[in-house]
């Protein structure tokens, strides 16, 4: 007897969405709170991971056209480069430089490079995660 | 409907500008006033109004908790009961329903009140497979699926 998944796929365009924002806000709630870049990176792999279960390979990778290996180079990329931005201002490697700024929109904030590493971790985890889940998943 | 929804936000926010005190409380009279206006307005609409709408949405949330409240007693009696006498079943019900967001509400109401459970979902969308703990009568169970939950969603969706 041939089955559909409605159930499961109406259910996954609801909450892919909730994921995804919660994995956003666990990403910039690392600095005072639990949470932080691989965390972050691990919810929105399951977020993805989640639409490849409810659907199938060939229209997760149409949707979301992301070459994963790649992304992995551009956070491999991020975090040398906030490390190595602090020999530019003749500070040892890793000095992190941070300070408040008066943001629209979100008033006081305190800025902090530590962020842009934190997003480098973000993007390793969420290449790594999808490249291996999706190197075992498809079979060509 | 939508567009009824969207206008009485913009009659909110226009509210908030003309009072210049941008606080919820005001946004909330803000959208009784646009609420009272689109009642006076409802010929200019095509469709019903929103509020009938909500109304049924309010509804099928009471109906859902009484029948919950309802079917866990059912299944209490039947667990401290000395003898087992359940007579379990598995039953086609065909749904009248076309949009996969109220066949997925209807899946959910069914299973998350105890005694059913939604199976399976045939291909053509048109038939759900419940499986339930103690049926006396299919089509008894049928019409009680369809004159409570179905009726309900249906109202919400096509008022």
């Amino acid at each position: 007897m041939k089955n559909s998944d409605v159930i499961i796929q109406t259910t996954t365009k609801v909450v892919f969405f909730m994921i995804f924002l919660f994995s956003i806000h666990i990403f910039f709630a690392g600095h005072y709170t639990p949470g932080g870049g691989f965390v972050g990176g691990l919810l929105t792999a399951s977020a993805i991971v989640l639409l490849l279960l409810a659907f199938d390979i060939q229209t997760v990778r149409k949707a979301l056209p992301f070459n994963y290996t790649v992304i992995i180079a551009i956070g491999l990329l991020l975090a040398l480069g906030t490390a190595s931005a602090s020999i530019l201002f003749d500070v040892p490697f890793f000095t992190h430089a941070y300070d408040d700024f008066r943001l629209p929109l979100f008033g006081l904030t305190s800025l902090h490079s530590a962020m842009m590493f934190d997003l480098g971790v973000y993007l390793v985890v969420v290449g790594a995660t999808m490249t291996i889940i999706l190197s075992i998943g498809s079979d060509d | 409907m939508a567009f009824q929804i969207l206008l009485n936000f913009i009659i909110a926010f226009l509210w908030m500008f003309i009072s210049g005190s941008f606080t919820a409380s005001t946004f909330i009279i803000g959208w009784l006033i646009g609420m009272l206006l689109i009642i006076m307005t409802r010929r200019f609409f095509p469709g019903h109004l929103y509020i009938r709408r909500l109304w049924a949405v309010i509804k099928l949330t009471l109906l859902f908790f009484k029948e919950l409240v309802m079917a866990n007693i059912q299944v209490f009696m039947l667990v401290i009961k000395p003898k087992l006498g359940i007579r379990p079943a598995i039953f086609a019900y065909p749904t009248k329903l076309t949009n996969d967001w109220e066949i997925t509400l209807l899946s959910s109401l069914i299973t998350l009140t105890p005694g059913t459970i939604v199976m399976n979902v045939s291909e053509d969308k048109k038939t759900l497979y419940v499986h339930a703990l103690d049926v006396d009568d299919v089509d008894d169970a049928v019409v009680s699926i369809r004159d409570s939950f179905e009726k309900a969603i249906m109202e919400v969706s096509r008022p």
